[in-house]
């Protein structure tokens, strides 16, 4: 039985703008100690399908709408919430991208770490606080007995992550989600931080889902690779026959978009030209259509689904073993594979049909799936929040100084 | 911490010595002859020249200046051209009875309006969000004045169940100690007079502490739905922490920031209400004390009454400072 | 040549070349508390501008025989102790609170939009000597240096609208001197300076701009205390010099002593001041909202 067995899962959110189709239809499992990898670019619902195993969406414009997560074999959405919350922290433990703003700045380390454990184990202030000891020496922090009476602001970021890292680690758990780690921290200190989480899961065979945008973060942490796209799975296989043999256009235009030093050559970088679907339609054909040089006529209309790249065996879900799976109509030859674009003679990308032209020119401004906003509570009201700084005008604070004049 | 200290007791120096300015400007460059302005046109020369060597008028600006603030320094406030009373001891008397109401009204303001704020926050967008952003622009909206002759009209005048203004039923015998009426009915041993004292101060607190109540409602629960949303609030939640937990220890102890500064700034709008209340409930504190003042053009008692309500408002503001650093790790530890 | 790609929507350039005050206007326009404001705020300011066409009597007329009527159909608002027309005076009323409350913010901006850009865009010791004469100012409650002023000055319209001014003066100040602070440190500001544009002229042409969006919230805002204000040093006994003068606060006060009799004479003015602070609260918070569209909570 796989530790993680995530089924159909469906999360929308519910906002003033209409309903943001965030995860649509995720299957995946993972066996004990497995290391996986969810790559995609940001607002594809890697964070969101993550949120969802530990039924942490923000409420009341999270839902999940479909479903199973089975943890060791248990459906975690059908449990009540103090029993999520014995799960939360002690069996899946995760770490947050920011580790600025993850820590409650007002409490020392201490604290957090000893109300992390208290809140699962039945254990004295003093033996948390040992065992706190030990788990910040485990990850590296230098003099740890006096440093638990630090603030976070004492610390330097990667630090912080390292902290973050402990307390997650207190009570040994069974899974670890790592939402983009490392994003926040410089390079040099992304190594160290991803070498560590690498070495402390080994150790203690605790599974991991890394969540990253970065394909190169996952290349040497994991041992599988799931491609998201708009809410979907598009691709999944090992992690090297993923990088050998990326089969999905999507996969293909990731790959081909960050600079690789191993190849011969100094290979032309090729963007992914467009944006991310507005995920306020439910989809309808494959949602990387309108950016994918491959599209055939299908693509427009009908989704495809996730299939073994070559037929025939058993689907194997799991380990270095797992099958080869993609979402296409219309997969790239190997050759296309590695010139990036679409080399057979005389093919053009499929025209959208004219029905769908319309619906696309006519399309709204574009919510493009800030998730991301909806993650931190926002509501989005239209169009990209990085517009408006650079229009003009400063932030104005939620509460203005309203002076009291005593009258 | 210390440093900090003593760096905000440091930087109320210029500020005290600023204000000292304004005031002494205030009595000693009264347009026209000041002696003329303080004391009326029908005050008699020998009075006249009295008052003009009080304040050392033939003297260069700068002495003048010089013997305000030693005059201060030595406690001398000068004297009531109305009654020649020392005006220290007036001040003194009355004071009490301004910083009862002010304390009942902050009682209110904040007893009620954090609770408010907090159960707004739960409810956001909700209609009882919008019941309560309703009722609380309507604190902003609404002057002390308005608020306090429509509770007047409608507990004292039609319902009768509250009287409609003074400290104390005027038949009480009530022996003065403290000029605090709480404490001096406690100390004479008459709970009936602690309870009249309590019932003659419910309007004026409410009337008063309106605004501070909007305003803190409004900040509590911007502040409580901004922490809300912090990523550590996510991690909290994350670790399996109990709601009530989460709620005390993660949102509340950080959304108190904004909010005590909030409070402390509050105190300025309340000595200044204070003036209006007390006109309105015939309180006889320093407030009604300066609009008689100002009537009798006693300029003295307007400047001095300035003075120490500047002076409160900046210590109020220096406690809430220090109380904020404490609460505060990112400036304890800075 | 990979495929064109379709993109979906309008492009991210269009939309905000738009601008922020049109985007900010739709969003105003969707914003029904805003418009609820406009709508008080439009009451008053028409009732301010058309007092003598649509009042039914004028405002000092009245004999001592008709004093202390309640509301009825010939005075609906009832009459005062003069037997003057309550309604007419109200009317009249919004016409002093209009002018001194626009007046007094108006003069407030200039004079503390003048403090905040000279320390925030000078900065140094004119700065911290700005700064400290600001804190002195806030050390004094409202209403107590409003009252000053007056009591210095003596009383009249202009002396109210300054007193009343004054009192805005520090909080303008702080909000532009913040503004063009943080502004200095923005990325823009700093490409234009090292693209070689002086001080003065990036002052002038980036940070002043940019810095007026919360000025102009803060004054919506300070409209409605303003006008508080005003009523407030009437309700002192410091309105205007002319007792008979239809001010809403100085009709409060001729009213207290008549709370029993004729409650009608503080229910209506005061519901004029309320009404009309409601108005410029309510478009204030609006504006802020459209202003900043990360704000909407």
């Amino acid at each position: 039985m796989a530790l993680l067995s995530v089924q159909d899962l469906v999360v929308r959110f519910r906002t003033h703008e209409g309903t943001i189709h965030a995860v649509n239809g995720v299957t995946f499992e993972l066996e004990e100690g497995e290391r996986l990898g969810l790559v995609g670019e940001s607002g594809c619902g890697k964070s969101v399908t993550n949120l969802a195993i530990i039924r942490l969406l923000p409420k009341p414009a999270g839902r999940i709408e479909g479903g199973r997560v089975l943890f060791e074999g248990q459906d975690l959405l059908v449990l009540r919430e103090d029993e999520v919350r014995d799960i939360r922290g002690s069996d899946i433990a995760m770490i947050f991208q920011d580790p600025m703003t993850s820590l409650n700045p007002v409490l020392t380390i201490q604290e957090q770490m000893v109300e992390t454990i208290q809140a699962h184990r039945k254990v004295s202030k003093e033996d948390a606080r040992a065992r706190a000891i030990e788990l910040l020496a485990m990850v590296g922090i230098p003099n740890p007995a006096a440093r638990l009476k630090s603030f976070p602001h004492q610390f330097s970021g990667g630090m912080r992550q390292r902290v973050m890292i402990a307390m997650a680690l207190a009570l040994a758990p069974k899974l670890l989600i790592a939402d983009e780690p490392t994003t926040a921290l410089d390079v040099t200190i992304q190594a160290q931080v991803l070498e560590l989480l690498a070495q402390l899961t080994t150790k203690s065979s605790t599974a991991l889902i890394l969540i990253t945008h970065d394909l190169g973060v996952v290349a040497g942490m994991t041992q599988r690779i799931n491609v998201m796209y708009a809410g979907f799975i598009v691709e999944t296989a090992p992690t090297a026959e993923l990088f050998a043999r990326p089969s999905h256009p999507y996969s293909v235009g990731l790959l081909h978009s960050i600079p690789r030093l191993d190849e011969e050559g100094g290979e032309e970088l090729i963007p992914i030209e467009g944006r991310p679907p507005d995920m306020r339609r439910a989809p309808t054909g494959c949602p990387f259509a309108p950016r994918c040089a491959w599209r055939v006529e299908a693509c427009w209309t009908n989704n495809p689904e996730l299939r073994p790249l070559t037929e025939g065996g058993p689907v194997v879900m799991t380990g270095p073993k797992a099958t080869h799976r993609i979402a296409c109509h219309n997969p790239p030859t190997p050759n296309e594979v590695r010139g990036g674009r679409p080399l057979r003679a005389g093919f053009t990308a499929a025209p959208p049909p004219a029905e769908m032209l319309d619906e696309l020119s006519l399309a709204p401004a574009e919510v493009t799936a800030d998730l991301k906003g909806l993650m931190a509570g926002i509501q989005v009201e239209e169009g990209p929040l990085s517009v408006y700084p650079s229009a003009g005008g400063l932030p104005i604070p939620p509460e203005p100084e309203r002076r009291n004049d005593g009258l | 911490m210390g440093k900090y200290i003593v760096r905000r007791l440091l930087g109320a120096i210029p500020v005290l010595i600023g204000l000292s300015i304004i005031l002494f400007a205030f009595v000693h460059l009264l347009p026209g002859d000041p002696a003329t302005a303080i004391l009326g046109q029908h005050a008699t020369p020998e009075r006249v020249a009295a008052m003009r060597a009080y304040l050392g008028l033939d003297l260069p600006l700068w002495q003048q200046y010089l013997g305000y603030v030693g005059g201060l320094l030595r406690g001398d406030f000068g004297s009531s051209v109305i009654n020649n009373q020392p005006l220290l001891r007036e001040l003194l008397t009355r004071f009490p009875a301004t910083l009862e109401l002010t304390v009942a009204a902050m009682i209110y303001a904040v007893g009620v309006g954090i609770p408010l704020g907090r159960f707004a926050s739960r409810h956001a967008q909700g209609w009882s969000d919008g019941a309560v952003t309703v009722v609380s622009l309507l604190g902003i909206s609404i002057p002390v004045f308005v608020l306090g002759l429509t509770l007047q009209y409608i507990f004292a005048v039609e319902l009768g169940v509250l009287p409609a203004g003074g400290r104390i039923d005027p038949r009480a015998n009530l022996h003065i100690q403290s000029n605090f009426v709480l404490i001096d009915s406690l100390l004479m041993g008459r709970p009936d007079l602690f309870i009249d004292g309590i019932r003659h101060l419910i309007l004026p607190a409410i009337a008063l502490g309106s605004i501070p109540l909007a305003i803190i409602t409004r900040i509590t629960r911007a502040s409580v739905l901004d922490v809300s949303n912090e990523d550590h609030v996510r991690t909290a939640r994350a670790k399996g922490l109990k709601e009530k937990r989460v709620n005390s220890r993660h949102i509340m102890r950080n959304a108190w920031l904004p909010v005590v500064t909030v409070i402390g700034i509050q105190v300025g709008g309340l000595l200044g209400g204070a003036v209006i209340t007390e006109t309105v409930f015939a309180w006889n504190g320093v407030g009604r004390f300066v609009v008689e003042a100002i009537n009798n053009r006693d300029y003295l008692v307007v400047q001095n009454t300035i003075l120490i309500f500047a002076l409160v408002f900046l210590a109020v503001n220096l406690i809430v400072d220090i109380l904020y650093a404490f609460i505060n790790p990112r400036i304890r530890y800075a | 040549m990979a495929a064109p790609a379709i993109r979906v929507g309008r492009p991210v350039e269009a939309r905000a070349s738009r601008g922020l005050w049109s985007d900010a206007f739709r969003r105003l326009l969707r914003n029904r508390p805003a418009l609820v404001g406009v709508l008080f705020i439009a009451l008053f300011v028409v009732t301010a501008l058309i007092a003598p066409l649509i009042a039914p009597y004028a405002p000092l007329a009245g004999t001592l025989a008709d004093r202390l009527q309640p509301p009825n159909t010939a005075h609906l608002m009832g009459t005062d102790l003069q037997g003057r027309d309550e309604l007419s005076r109200v009317m009249y009323g919004a016409r002093v609170s209009l002018v001194a409350g626009v007046a007094s913010v108006v003069m407030g901006v200039f004079i503390g939009g003048l403090i905040g850009a000279l320390a925030g865009g000078l900065g140094g010791k004119v700065d911290s000597v700005l700064m400290r004469v600001v804190d002195v100012m806030l050390a004094i409650p409202g209403i107590l240096l409003a009252i000053g002023i007056v009591a210095w000055l003596d009383r009249g319209l202009p002396q109210i609208m300054f007193a009343v001014a004054m009192v805005n003066v520090p909080i303008f100040a702080r909000i532009l001197r913040g503004s063009l602070l943080s502004l200095r440190e923005s990325d823009y500001v700093i490409a234009s300076r090292s693209l070689g544009a002086s001080g003065f002229r990036v002052l002038v042409r980036h940070m002043l701009p940019n810095s007026l969006t919360p000025l102009i919230v803060a004054a919506t805002l300070a409209l409605a205390t303003a006008i508080i204000d005003v009523a407030g040093l009437g309700f002192l006994g410091l309105g205007p010099p002319d007792p008979r003068t239809p001010e809403w606060g100085t009709m409060l006060t001729d009213s207290t002593k008549f709370l029993r009799q004729a409650p009608w004479l503080i229910i209506f003015p005061g519901l004029a001041i309320v009404v009309s602070a409601v108005g410029f609260n309510l478009l204030g918070d609006g504006l802020r909202e459209s202003l900043d569209p990360r704000l909407k909570q």
